[in-house]
């Protein structure tokens, strides 16, 4: 069953394209990491998953849903879809806890004993249990990171969207952010991934797709990806990339 | 509804036009004393003249708290003093303008120095050692390096402020001085036609204003690094 | 110098003899600071308002909050004032002029200084806003609507509280200009502080004690103003940032 489906989309910035007829989907449990060169595309595909970006021709439908259908509540659509971004993006001006909870209380409804409850869950699930009164500032990045993924994961979302989450931190802190990434994707999550993570991808992908100038080039399964590329393009990439 | 006639505008342009002119008068005195001025006090704030700094945040200080208001009606009571009692002369007849035209260039003097103090902080602390480097004393320093970079910077908003002045002259109103707006009201209130001269006048104004704040933001294009 | 000091005059009973000199300065101050504060309110929330409506994806909202500014911002505040106080009751319909025309004089004075001054100053609160909103990290907005919030949500938990913060000093200045700006309510007779500086004047030709006395009275608010912001700055740091627990 697809949970993501995005059919021959296309989007442009005046007249530039950014995206040129892609066509792709994510089954229930998948995990499907997306890459390629800086400007290909990738995260702007990603935004427009659950709609933070418009895009002018094709459709995208999560979760039986089609974003474009005027009947859709686009709020509550994305309060069943967590996202996660290359800055973090917490609040500043919140604590930990106020971060975890303020979607809870007022997307989802919760009380605020329950969002309390189910925040610290999640706290505790990415290893941070002890920074829940602190505030964003005083947190590492990889802190920080993890905490995002807890917030969305306190949405109890029905997949994951990360947007090139480990690309802004400092290289002994992106392990701590996989290991939480690889431990969603082995318990079942179904997650659409931008990433140049190859070992992330190689660990726990089911799918990698390879994107350039707005297309997607290579769709395929992470064994078939990784041995034997079809196009020059990501024979390319995945060379200069791989040699670290 | 309101009847509205703007016929006694016609006649009057004299009287405004003479108006328009004590405006400008008081607009471009205000902004050539308010830079020349303020650039010595921008410059005195930030010596190492513990004293002379002092003295210089104490004036822009106390400049920058006070209405506008007062400090005119403050002038207007101390000139003619100050030109009898200290100075010997004579109040002429034109003791409004004068002390209106001291008024308003003290007064910017503050507004404009802390306008420059911001732009001469903005310029590389590097510039200056460079020069001092070179062997360049102070004044030549200021002169040839700082403060031209430093109003390259600031020129949109030393300009804006010029805006705001060009506003602020209609508060000479207070002590009867007859400036565009001055001269607007006393047609309107001899004709009875205050409402129309005094929406013809905030018709100038926004014109004169508006299209001043365009022509800064297309000069802040221009310089835009 | 020609002029004879007299400090004790402030002590002397005024002409209608219900009140001293120093009576009608407090009096005086009172109005100011009723004005004052009043106009901040109208200011604060109608320019914070117009600096949301600056940023939102509605092109005809912005356009609309662009347009007040411009028109509030090229006019001189003398102008303004003479609209409020006398232009616009004869342009309302009829019977709302009459009635305005009718109520007593302070009242007419009051309303038009604290509407003039408080549609004056939003246009200014407007623009800290927006500026305040724009220099948000672009991400805060996106990361609100991805959790599901609204667009008035993300601004009313993330985007306005982080941009208030961040134009604090700003506003204080305009907060400040606000009670500057009240002295030209005197023009049309408002008793506020300088009205009654130059009454003073007029009644006991002790010039300069009157204006001593009124300038100290304007530098004081100034310091209490800026004490109360440090105060409020200290209240609402954000923990980790500079300056913050």
């Amino acid at each position: 069953m697809s949970m993501i489906k995005i059919e021959q989309v296309s989007k442009w910035y005046g007249a530039f394209q950014v995206l040129a007829d892609c066509t792709t989907h994510v089954n229930k449990g998948e995990v499907v990491v997306v890459c390629g060169p800086s400007g290909s595309g990738k995260s702007t595909l990603i935004r427009c998953v659950n709609g933070l970006e418009a895009i002018q021709q094709g459709n995208i439908i999560v979760n039986g849903i089609a974003l474009a259908d005027p009947k859709t509540n686009l709020s509550k659509l994305r309060s069943h879809v967590g996202m996660v971004f290359q800055n973090f993006e917490l609040f500043p001006h919140m604590s930990v806890t106020d971060n975890l909870t303020i979607g809870q209380i007022r997307v989802l409804g919760r009380s605020e004993e329950e969002a309390q409850a189910r925040g610290l869950k999640m706290l505790e699930r990415v290893g941070l249990k002890a920074q829940a009164a602190k505030y964003p500032g005083a947190l590492s990045g990889g802190q920080q990171q993890r905490v995002a993924i807890a917030r969305a994961l306190a949405m109890d979302p029905i997949c994951m969207l990360f947007d090139e989450p480990t690309s802004a931190l400092d290289p002994e802190m992106v392990n701590e952010v996989l290991d939480v990434m690889v431990e969603l994707a082995t318990e079942g999550m179904t997650m659409m991934c931008v990433t140049h993570e190859m070992g992330f991808a190689r660990k726990v992908a089911d799918r990698v797709i390879f994107m350039d100038h707005g297309r997607i080039v290579e769709d395929a399964a992470k064994s078939d990806f990784f041995g034997t590329p079809r196009s020059e393009r990501a024979q390319l990439f995945l060379s200069k990339i791989l040699q670290h | 509804m309101y009847e509205f006639d703007f016929s006694s505008i016609l006649g009057a342009l004299p009287i405004l036009g003479h108006g328009m002119l004590v405006t400008l008068e008081i607009t471009l005195t205000a902004i050539v004393v308010g830079i020349v001025w303020g650039t010595l006090l921008a410059l005195a704030r930030l010596s190492a003249i513990r004293p002379l700094a002092w003295l210089a945040a104490g004036y822009v200080n106390l400049f920058r708290a006070v209405p506008l208001v007062m400090v005119i009606l403050w002038f207007y009571l101390i000139v003619p003093a100050l030109l009898s009692d200290v100075l010997g002369v004579a109040a002429g007849s034109d003791i409004r303008m004068v002390s209106a035209l001291v008024a308003f260039a003290l007064f910017e003097s503050a507004y404009y120095a802390e306008i420059i103090r911001a732009g001469v902080q903005s310029v590389p602390k590097g510039q200056v050692n460079a020069a001092y480097a070179l062997g360049m004393p102070y004044s030549l320093t200021m002169r040839l390096v700082v403060l031209p970079q430093a109003f390259r910077n600031m020129l949109p908003l030393l300009l804006t402020q010029a805006i705001i002045l060009f506003q602020d002259t209609s508060l000479v109103y207070v002590i009867g001085l007859a400036d565009f707006f001055g001269a607007a009201y006393k047609v309107g209130d001899r004709d009875g036609r205050l409402v129309e001269l005094v929406l013809f006048a905030g018709a100038v104004y926004f014109v004169l204003c508006f299209g001043a704040s365009l022509l800064v933001r297309q000069l802040q294009k221009r310089f835009a690094t | 110098m020609s002029y004879s000091w007299n400090w004790a005059v402030f002590l002397s009973p005024t002409p209608s003899g219900d009140a001293t000199y120093l009576g009608w300065l407090l009096q005086g101050l009172q109005w100011t600071l009723l004005l004052s504060l009043g106009a901040w309110v109208i200011a604060f929330f109608l320019g914070t308002l117009l600096g949301v409506l600056r940023t939102v994806p509605n092109r005809w909202l912005s356009r609309l909050a662009a347009a007040y500014v411009e028109a509030f911002r090229n006019v001189p505040l003398l102008v303004q004032l003479f609209t409020w106080y006398f232009v616009i009751p004869e342009l309302l319909p009829r019977p709302w002029g009459d009635a305005i025309k009718q109520t007593d004089p302070l009242t007419q004075q009051f309303l038009a200084a604290l509407l003039c001054l408080g549609c004056f100053t939003a246009a200014r609160v407007c623009e800290q806003v927006r500026a305040g909103l724009g220099s948000l990290p672009r991400g805060q907005r996106a990361a609100g609507l991805a959790l599901g919030l609204t667009l008035p949500q993300t601004y009313r938990y993330v985007l306005l509280p982080g941009a208030l913060r961040l134009i604090l000093p700003p506003l204080t200045s305009e907060f400040l200009n606000i009670f500057k700006n009240s002295a030209v309510a005197s023009t049309i007779g408002l008793i506020e502080l300088s009205r009654q500086s130059q009454q003073l004047v007029d009644y006991t030709a002790q010039a300069y004690e009157a204006f001593i006395a009124v300038t100290l009275m304007y530098v004081l608010i100034n310091v209490a103003v800026m004490l109360g912001m440090r105060w409020l700055e200290h209240r609402t740091r954000i923990p980790g940032t500079i300056g913050g627990k």
